[in-house]
């Protein structure tokens, strides 16, 4: 494991909070998993605003609507672990700007996309070296980019885009034990988020691109509404990993309305079980993408009001 | 021209039929649309060639009304909106830049400014509002040789070659008469050049060292074409001077 | 941050001109009949020479070499070690209290096994360890490494790979792939280190458990009695799953397929030119499903498509040099059906944009569909000999 030796780190394997007696005696409530309150078609509500870095060409923040649950474990806390986290995420973008000496000529803008967990972001804690997994939600964040920039208007020059992951989703609720599906569900999510953000960013920075490109989430979760037979599953928009106990399979699109076309795709899992409604003959992968496609429908509807926000502030100014 | 045009876009926002206009900067075209590729205001500019009769759609990237009044100072400049330089330098846009390096055949420059292209080497662009607002501010700065710092790299860096810096007597050019470090000059963009280098000009009477001080440190104003001098030491130093306005 | 490479696809541009690209992308979207570089069809794969079990140190190796001299080694190791009980699971039995509940947080525990027991490390000639395309290509392959499940309740794979490295409730198996590429990576590298891998795991051999339970594991000496990680059907492991069908209902290790769309087309393998002009980049990883025989998909991601990187052409129109020598009306931009783009037909364009939805399901379609690419590529790795 490295560690960064300048900083003062962490213990390496992280703590677990006390748990005292007169906790466990309170009953099952305080330590019984969130359940999803929202409909299978219902999004979170997403607060996303542009422009708050003044050092940077453009910057956004995001932020999900905590769930019902957390809300209330906030307001009234039962146990020293929340129930769930909900995302928060900076994006700030810089240039364009010229490319370093080294590099060669490009007749593209080149693109540099940095995400970062903060080591506070998740309940495991985070090194302040990038991991594998932060590496590779950046190279799914740059091909979801790329596609929606018009990148032969900025000629040798580059574009350094940032994302920091101040609150992470958990990849499963903390309660239940790693089962099979310990898959990284949450970063599905914060990938979502990260394109979302950054084509906020994007656009606050004036660099021209095809469409504002949302991201959305869908996932084939097991079915917990006991009237059904079991080893049913529900297609769920916009899932929070701690409401459920497995998911099956998840989809994360960057998609761009305008257009009708995706540019980042990122599906896995076991889709075949789909259990879809009569009369619906797409396969399970097809339902996914689609679901993911209208998730990213509702937060494009966000980005575009909050492009526009921030626009009309500075047209406000004068 | 049956729908109207919005007044503000945001990307992916469809502005028009190709048919009824043509497509402009910070626009693209799809599917025989017009759809904005920046947020801004629309601007309809009418045609002005007689072969093409439609007239533009373009999304600005000024947004009016930044108050120019106030950015002059560079300490409100900060507090207000960073200028930004997301301009890029293209053929023929007139820039501001700094000598940083003086050779024999060549001088290097790191470019401050990307003047308005739509009015070019009009000294009225500087009034217009815009992302470059604050000119006065970034040279009065960048003329200071203590501010000379390590932003260069942060700059588009550019080349004037010895044979494109004056237009006549090509061949008697000595630069270290045209040209000191630290000066700042008004170029024309020739090429994008090479991977790290633009390639300007100064070969008009327009273009050349617009500010400079003289060896005691003391901000010269221009005598000549060739020639500018020290206010309290009376001493004249040589340049390839722009014509003052 | 100037050292650090320009991701996944950005490295492999290739040096083409915008010419060049403009008839590639014309012939390879020639509707129907596409027409590549090297006169395959769209869904031939280049050949290929394969061997496993070359090197006598690993528990399971193999080679691949592609016709255009780049190849690629895996071998995997694997390690016993010891489980480490999460803290959830040590909550849950404490917290249970008396009762023997506990028996359940912990079965599933070890049953499932855990993702980070497979280790992948990918070595690619020119990048750094901590590159995009690495990173981004192990992150892929490993993901439907681990996220296969079996479905075959009666077999050792229930829970898949993860499942099978589970010895007991103590100890586990860590697997180690190391994967090599010994040439300089010529087209996007993933289908020759898939493949490689694949054939690698199939042949890993695990020694004989003779221990049981809970104790300490302790293995039989004989290398010749090992088990393969993957049961196979030759009679000689005697692993006997029940098999109804002639076709070999054992869970395979997933393979990931490239897949390409230029214009209508949907390409299999590209070579490096192939991918240059695509509009649309596809990795698709499928196993087989051991009950109904057919084809499951594990997991799709996009990757970044070199095309959006490339130099654009110029028209006549618009060329300086042309100024005058052609009529103006030669070149007319007309609209491209595929990416609603106006294009000079002829002159290249770089790709922007994404991908429709229709032609990601058409993609999909064409590898999982019965008789499929897919099935091909499957059954043709089942052929290799794994002595």
């Amino acid at each position: 494991m490295m560690a960064d030796r300048r900083r003062v780190n962490g213990p390496p394997s992280g703590t677990r909070p006390a748990v005292f007696t007169a906790d466990l005696q309170l009953g099952a409530s305080a330590t019984d998993r969130a359940q999803r309150q929202r409909q299978p078609s219902e999004l979170r509500k997403i607060f996303l605003k542009t422009g708050l870095i003044p050092t940077a060409s453009g910057s956004s923040y995001l932020e999900f609507e905590p769930s019902a649950s957390l809300a209330a474990a906030r307001a009234n806390p039962k146990s020293l672990i929340p129930p769930s986290s909900a995302l928060k995420l900076a994006c700030t973008v810089h240039g364009p700007k010229p490319l370093p000496r080294s590099a060669a000529f490009s007749p593209n803008i080149v693109l540099t996309t940095h995400v970062k967990y903060a080591p506070f972001a998740a309940r495991q804690r985070k090194g302040h070296i990038r991991d594998s997994g932060e590496r590779d939600l950046g190279v799914h964040l740059e091909t979801a980019l790329r596609g929606a920039i018009i990148a032969e208007r900025w000629p040798k020059s580059g574009l350094d885009i940032t994302v920091t992951i101040l609150e992470a989703e958990d990849d499963r609720w903390w309660g239940s034990a790693p089962d099979s599906h310990d898959a990284s569900w949450g970063m599905m999510n914060v990938l979502a988020g990260c394109i979302t953000a950054a084509s906020a960013a994007i656009a606050d920075a004036h660099i021209d691109c095809l469409d504002l490109i949302a991201g959305g989430v869908a996932a084939l979760v097991a079915d917990e509404s006991g009237n059904s037979a079991a080893g049913t599953t529900k297609l769920m928009l916009d899932t929070d990993p701690a409401e459920h106990r497995s998911i099956l399979s998840a989809c994360v699109v960057g998609y761009m309305p305008a257009r009708d076309e995706i540019t980042e795709l990122w599906l896995k899992g076991d889709s075949s079980k789909a259990s879809l409604e009569e009369g619906d003959d797409r396969s399970g992968h097809d339902a996914l993408i689609d679901g993911a496609v209208d998730a990213a429908r509702g937060a494009h509807t966000v980005l575009a009001e909050a492009v526009r926000e921030s626009l009309l502030r500075i047209v406000g100014q004068s | 021209m049956t729908t109207s045009v919005p007044k503000l876009a945001i990307p992916g926002q469809r502005l028009g039929s190709i048919s009824a206009y043509s497509a402009g900067p910070g626009t693209h075209v799809q599917q025989s649309n017009i759809y904005a590729s920046i947020a801004g205001p629309v601007v309809v500019d009418p045609a002005i060639s007689q072969t093409n009769k439609k007239s533009i759609l373009r999304v600005s990237r000024i947004v009016a009304g930044i108050d120019p009044s106030k950015s002059n100072q560079a300490s409100s400049a900060a507090s207000k909106k960073k200028p930004r330089y997301n301009t890029l330098p293209a053929v023929d846009s007139i820039v501001l830049a700094r000598v940083t390096r003086v050779q024999k055949r060549q001088v290097t420059v790191s470019i401050l400014v990307v003047l308005d292209d739509t009015t070019p080497a009009n000294p009225e662009a500087n009034q217009a509002a815009s992302d470059n607002d604050n000119i006065a501010s970034i040279l009065t700065t960048a003329a200071n040789p203590e501010n000379h710092s390590s932003t260069d790299e942060l700059r588009f860096q550019a080349l004037i070659r010895k044979e494109d810096v004056r237009a006549v007597e090509k061949d008697r050019v000595v630069m270290d008469e045209m040209f000191r470090v630290g000066d700042i000059i008004r170029g024309s963009v020739l090429s994008l050049g090479d991977q790290s280098f633009y390639y300007l000009t100064t070969a008009r009477n327009d273009l050349g060292v617009v500010m400079a001080r003289s060896e005691a440190g003391n901000m010269m104003f221009p005598v000549s074409w060739k020639e500018m001098r020290d206010p309290v030491t009376g001493a004249g130093e040589q340049r390839k001077v722009a014509r003052p306005y | 941050m100037s050292n650090q490479r320009q991701a996944s696809s950005a490295s492999q541009v290739p040096h083409l001109s915008p010419a060049e690209l403009s008839y590639l992308y014309t012939s390879l979207s020639l509707p129907k009949t596409p027409i590549r570089p090297d006169g395959r069809s769209p869904t031939q794969f280049r050949p290929l020479t394969a061997e496993t079990n070359i090197l006598p140190g690993t528990n399971g190796s193999a080679r691949i070499g592609f016709a255009d001299g780049t190849q690629a080694i895996v071998g995997v190791k694997a390690e016993v070690e010891k489980t480490i009980l999460s803290n959830e699971t040590l909550a849950s039995e404490r917290g249970a209290g008396p009762e023997p509940t506990d028996q359940e947080g912990s079965t599933t525990a070890a049953v499932g096994g855990h993702g980070s027991w497979v280790q992948m490390s990918i070595e690619i000639p020119g990048f750094r360890d901590d590159d995009a395309l690495p990173v981004f290509l192990s992150e892929m392959m490993r993901e439907s490494l681990v996220g296969a499940v079996g479905t075959d309740e009666n077999s050792d794979m229930t829970g898949g790979l993860k499942g099978r490295l589970v010895i007991n409730k103590r100890w586990h198996w860590r697997l180690y792939i190391d994967v090599l590429l010994l040439s300089q990576p010529l087209a996007y590298p993933l289908p020759l280190l898939s493949l490689t891998t694949h054939l690698a795991l199939l042949s890993t051999k695990l020694p004989k458990l003779k221990s049981q339970g809970e104790e300490d594991p302790f293995f039989d000496d004989d290398w010749a009695v090992a088990e393969y990680l993957y049961p196979r059907s030759s009679p000689s492991t005697g692993a006997k799953i029940s098999s109804s069908s002639s076709r070999p209902s054992f869970v395979r290790p997933p393979v990931t397929l490239l897949v390409i769309s230029v214009g209508e087309n949907i390409i299999f393998d590209p070579n490096r030119e192939e991918i240059a002009v695509a509009d649309a980049v596809l990795a698709i990883s499928i196993t087989r499903d051991t009950q109904a025989g057919h084809l499951r998909l594990l997991s799709i991601r996009t990757v970044d498509p070199p095309s959006r990187l490339t130099q654009p052409g110029v028209p006549n129109s618009e060329n300086v040099n042309m100024l005058g020598a052609v009529a103006p009306t030669d070149d007319i931009a007309v609209l491209n059906p595929v990416t609603g783009e106006e294009e000079v037909p002829g002159v290249w364009r770089p790709r922007r944009g994404g991908a429709k939805r229709s032609v990601i399901s058409e993609m999909v379609k064409t590898v999982l569909k019965k008789g499929g690419v897919g099935e091909e590529v499957l059954e043709g790795l089942e052929g290799v000999e794994v002595s």
